[in-house]
C-alpha cells in the first residue's frame, strides 16, 4: 500500500488525462445544446455542469466503472496470477484510449470516449489471452456484446424518445398556441432542469472511462479493495470539471453560436431524451456515448419536423467510428502493454 | 490549411437552415419591384435619368438574390433532411427567383425608349404597376408567415391562416390581368400618336409588368404544394 508509488501516480495522472478530455469536449457537446438554444450563459451552464458532473460521477458512477474495470476482462483473476500486469495493462488502456480520443478529437471525428476505453480494455485482454495467461474464453464475451449492442440501440432510442417527447410538446403546446415566442420563454426554465440533468446522466456514465481502469488498476496495486471507493470516482469527477473549465467552456461557445436553430423547446426534447437513455443505461452497467445519444435525440427532433434542417451524413460518420474505434484502441493498448513489459516496467 | 480546434462535437448533425436564406431571397424580390414602382413613376414623369440610375441599383438586387438563391441551392446536399420535400422548395424557388429577374428586366427595357404618353395610358401604367407591386407585397406577407410555420412546426392553425394567404395573392393576380388586357386595348387604340414602336415598347412593357405579378402568384402556389406535401 503505497500511494506514493510511480505507478499509482502514473495511473492517477493518465485517469486525469482521459477525464480532461470527456470534461473538454464530450461533457462540453451535452452541456453546449443548452446555451445553444439560449436557454442559460456559459457561466450558469458551466456551474451546473461543475456541480451535476460531479454529482453524477460519485453518487451514480459506480456501476459502469465496475463494468469496465472488471466485467470485460476477469480483472480479479487475473490479479491473483500477476497483479503487476493488471496495474501495467490498465494504464496502456488508459493511456491508449487518450491518445486515440486526442487523435480524433484534432481531427474533428465523431469517436466516443466509452468505445475507445471498452476497446482499450479489450486489446489488454487479448494480450493476456495471446500469453495464455487468460484464455479466450475467459474474456467475457456475452458483456461486451451487451455492450456493443447498446451502443447501436443507445442512439435509436434517443432518437425514438426526442421524436415522441417533440410531438407531444408539438400537439399539446406549440400548435395551440398563437403565440410560440412565449411557449420558448416558458421552456427556458425547464431546460435549466434538463442541463442539471443530462450533466448528471453524463457524469453517472462517462466517469467509468477514466475511472474504470484507474480503480482495477489501483485495486490490483493494493490501494483499495475491491469496490470503487468514492474518493477515486471524485477524481474522475474532479479531471471531468477540469476539463470543462480549460477548455470545455470554448467548445459551448463554439457549439451556442453555431445551433440557433434549436429553440428552448426543440433542445430540451433533445436533452431530456439524451439524459434518460443515458441513465436507464448507467443503470443497466453499460457504458455509451452520450454525444452519439444526443446526435440521435436530434435527429428525433429533426423527424418530428421541430428543426429547419438536419444533416444525415453525421449517421455514416458515427458507424464509421464505431467500426474503427475498437480495434484502433484494442491495438494500441495492446502495443503500449507490450511496449511497457518489453523495456521492463 | 485549415484551423484544426480541439473540438469534437455534434455540430455536424446541425445544417443551415435554407427558409432564412429563402426569406431574404425574396425580400430582395420585394425590394427589386419596389425600385421598380419608382421607376415606372420616374419613366411616366419623362425623367429618364432617374430611370437609368434605378435600373443599375436592380441590377445589384437582382445579383444578391442570385447569390442566394445559389447559396439555398449549393447547402442543400441529398443527406440534409427538411421538415419539407427539398424538390417542392426548389421548385418554388424557382418562381421566387423570377420575381427579381422580370424586375431587372422592365428596369432596363424603360430605359431604351422615352416615350411621351397619353394620359390615359400613364394612369393605366401607374395603376398596372401599383397593382403588381401590391401582389408582390402579398406574397412577402405570405414568405414572412413560413417562419412562423416552423415556429410552430406547422401547426394546423398557422397552416391554415397561411394559405388563406395564398388565394389572396391569386385574386390580385387577377385584377393585374384584368388591368394589363384593357392597358393593351387603350394603347392598340392610340396607335396613331404612339407609331409602330411605340406600341411595340409598350405592350412589351405591359406584359413584361404583368409577369411579375404571374411569377408571385405561381411562387405562392408551389409554396401552398410544399406545405401540403410535407
Amino acid at each position: 500500500m503505497d500511494f506514493f508509488d510511480p505507478m499509482v501516480i502514473a495511473l492517477v495522472i493518465a485517469g486525469l488525462y482521459m477525464a480532461w478530455n470527456i470534461g473538454a469536449n464530450d461533457l462540453a457537446n451535452a452541456m453546449g445544446t443548452s446555451v445553444g438554444s439560449g436557454a442559460m450563459s456559459i457561466k450558469q451552464v458551466i456551474i451546473i455542469a461543475a456541480i451535476f458532473e460531479f454529482a453524477g460521477a460519485v453518487l451514480f458512477g459506480e456501476k459502469v466503472t465496475s463494468t469496465i474495470a472488471k466485467g470485460i476482462v476477469p480483472i480479479d483473476a487475473i490479479e491473483i496470477i500477476d497483479p503487476h500486469i493488471v496495474a501495467l495493462g490498465m494504464l496502456a488502456a488508459i493511456l491508449a484510449a487518450g491518445f486515440w480520443i486526442t487523435f480524433a478529437t484534432f481531427y474533428n471525428l465523431p469517436v466516443s470516449t466509452s468505445h475507445s476505453i471498452v476497446g482499450a480494455v479489450l486489446g489488454f485482454g487479448l494480450v493476456l489471452a495471446y500469453n495464455n495467461t487468460i484464455a479466450m474464453a475467459d474474456i467475457n464475451w456475452t458483456v461486451l456484446a451487451k455492450i456493443v449492442a447498446s451502443w447501436l440501440i443507445s442512439p435509436l432510442l434517443g432518437a425514438i424518445f426526442a421524436y415522441l417527447l417533440f410531438m407531444l410538446i408539438k400537439h399539446f403546446i406549440l400548435q395551440q398556441t398563437d403565440k410560440p415566442y412565449h411557449i420558448e420563454k416558458k421552456f427556458v426554465s425547464l431546460q435549466i432542469l434538463t442541463a442539471c440533468y443530462i450533466a448528471f446522466a453524463h457524469g453517472s456514465n462517462d466517469v467509468a472511462n477514466a475511472v474504470g481502469p484507474l480503480s482495477a488498476g489501483m485495486n490490483a496495486l493494493g490501494v483499495i479493495d475491491t469496490g470503487i471507493p468514492i474518493w477515486v470516482l471524485a477524481i474522475g469527477g474532479v479531471g471531468m470539471v477540469i476539463g470543462l473549465m480549460t477548455w470545455g467552456y470554448r467548445v459551448i461557445e463554439t457549439i451556442g453560436t453555431k445551433i440557433t436553430e434549436l429553440t428552448p423547446t426543440r433542445g430540451f426534447a433533445a436533452q431530456f431524451a439524451t439524459a434518460s437513455v443515458v441513465l436507464v443505461h448507467s443503470y443497466s452497467s453499460l457504458p455509451i456515448s452520450t454525444t452519439h445519444t444526443l446526435v440521435g435525440s436530434v435527429i428525433g427532433v429533426g423527424l418530428a419536423g421541430g428543426l429547419a434542417a438536419v444533416d444525415l451524413s453525421v449517421i455514416g460518420k458515427i458507424i464509421m467510428s464505431w467500426i474503427i474505434t475498437v480495434p484502433v484502441a484494442a491495438l494500441t493498448s495492446a502495443l503500449i502493454l507490450t511496449g511497457l513489459m518489453g523495456i521492463g516496467i | 490549411m485549415i484551423k484544426r480546434e480541439y473540438i469534437r462535437s455534434v455540430l455536424n448533425v446541425f445544417a443551415e437552415s435554407p427558409f432564412r436564406p429563402l426569406h431574404m431571397h425574396a425580400e430582395k424580390g420585394g425590394d427589386a419591384v419596389r425600385k421598380l414602382s419608382e421607376s415606372v413613376e420616374a419613366y411616366c414623369e419623362g425623367d429618364m435619368t432617374r430611370v437609368e440610375i434605378l435600373s443599375r441599383e436592380i441590377d445589384i438586387i437582382e445579383h444578391e438574390a442570385d447569390v442566394i438563391k445559389q447559396t439555398i441551392r449549393s447547402q442543400l446536399k441529398s443527406s440534409i433532411m427538411l421538415p419539407v420535400n427539398a424538390n417542392d422548395l426548389l421548385d418554388f424557388l424557382k418562381p421566387q427567383d423570377a420575381i427579381p429577374d422580370d424586375a431587372q428586366d422592365v428596369a432596363y427595357w424603360l430605359t431604351l425608349r422615352q416615350c411621351e404618353l397619353p394620359d390615359v395610358i400613364r394612369n393605366g401604367l401607374l395603376e398596372l404597376m401599383s397593382k403588381t407591386a401590391e401582389t408582390v407585397e402579398m406574397y412577402e406577407t405570405l414568405i414572412d408567415k413560413l417562419s412562423e410555420l416552423l415556429e410552430t412546426s406547422f401547426s394546423k392553425k398557422e397552416v391554415k391562416q397561411t394559405l388563406a394567404i395564398v388565394p389572396q395573392v391569386e385574386e390580385l393576380e387577377h385584377e393585374v390581368d384584368i388591368i394589363e388586357t384593357n392597358l393593351t386595348k387603350v394603347i392598340f387604340k392610340h396607335e396613331d400618336i404612339l407609331g409602330g414602336a411605340g406600341v411595340y415598347h409598350l405592350t412589351e412593357l405591359v406584359k413584361a409588368i404583368g409577369d411579375i405579378a404571374d411569377k408571385s402568384e405561381h411562387a405562392a402556389d408551389r409554396m401552398r404544394t410544399m406545405i401540403l406535401r410535407r
